[in-house]
């Protein structure tokens, strides 16, 4: 399989993915856009594997390496920020029997914002990688040009 | 890390592109090695060598930096 090919057959993923998140929304059973995404991505690696004219040697897998650990380097800060606020809500314990019977728990975030929440996670973990990729590629030379 | 991979391009009458094939890597890294954006493996680099038939010393030369005043990158 072709390089451009492959890129072809990813647009088209992504396509009949949408569409598909779209029905999930509709018929509100986000369980086929959750199988559509992994079989999508499956598909995706599957496609990959079969292409002939996609070169990676050490450097472009260096470029990736650094970009990925950056991200996650990040990431996971963020990550866990949230992630401290809501295991204090598990492990709220009331100060007393009366608190308890009158006053819940304080909401940190409603089903709807732990939604926004994660899709602002999704996002933010998407320019992170693009933007460390970026950096990486112009540190690794990979605009530099020659006169031949 | 120093490296005279353009004049053994130049003796031996290969582009950029001709090595890179011949090593199995992409041009961009023969020529971000040229230009020390780069430094490969010595894997790499001894295939670099040997391609030239000659010794990774001659190719490359590993020179003393002075420290970075702001740390890693």
């Amino acid at each position: 399989m072709k390089k451009n090919t492959f890129y072809l057959m990813c647009g088209c993923i992504a396509l009949f993915l949408l569409a598909i998140f779209w029905y999930s929304v509709e018929i509100h059973n986000p369980l086929f856009i959750e199988i559509a995404f992994l079989l999508g991505i499956a598909l995706a690696y599957l496609a990959r594997k079969k292409v002939t004219d996609l070169v990676e040697d050490e450097r472009s897998a260096k470029i990736t390496e650094q970009a990925v650990l950056r991200t996650f380097q990040v990431f996971w800060v963020v990550f866990c920020a949230f992630s401290i606020g809501a295991v204090m809500q598990i492990l709220y314990i009331p100060q007393s029997p009366k608190v308890f019977f009158t006053q819940p728990p304080p909401a940190l975030l409603s089903p709807r914002m732990m939604g926004y929440f994660q899709l602002a996670l999704l996002c933010l973990m998407i320019f992170l990688y693009v933007g460390f990729r970026i950096y990486y590629a112009r540190k690794y030379g990979d605009w530099e040009t020659d006169e031949e | 890390m120093k490296n005279k991979i353009k004049v053994f391009r130049a003796m031996h009458d290969m582009t950029q592109e001709d090595l890179a094939q011949a090593i199995g890597v992409t041009r961009q890294t023969i020529l971000a090695i040229e230009k020390g954006k780069y430094v490969p493996s010595l894997d790499l680099a001894f295939r670099i060598a040997r391609h030239f038939a000659v010794n990774i010393e001659e190719v490359f030369t590993y020179e003393d930096e002075p420290p970075a005043a702001g740390g890693r990158g």
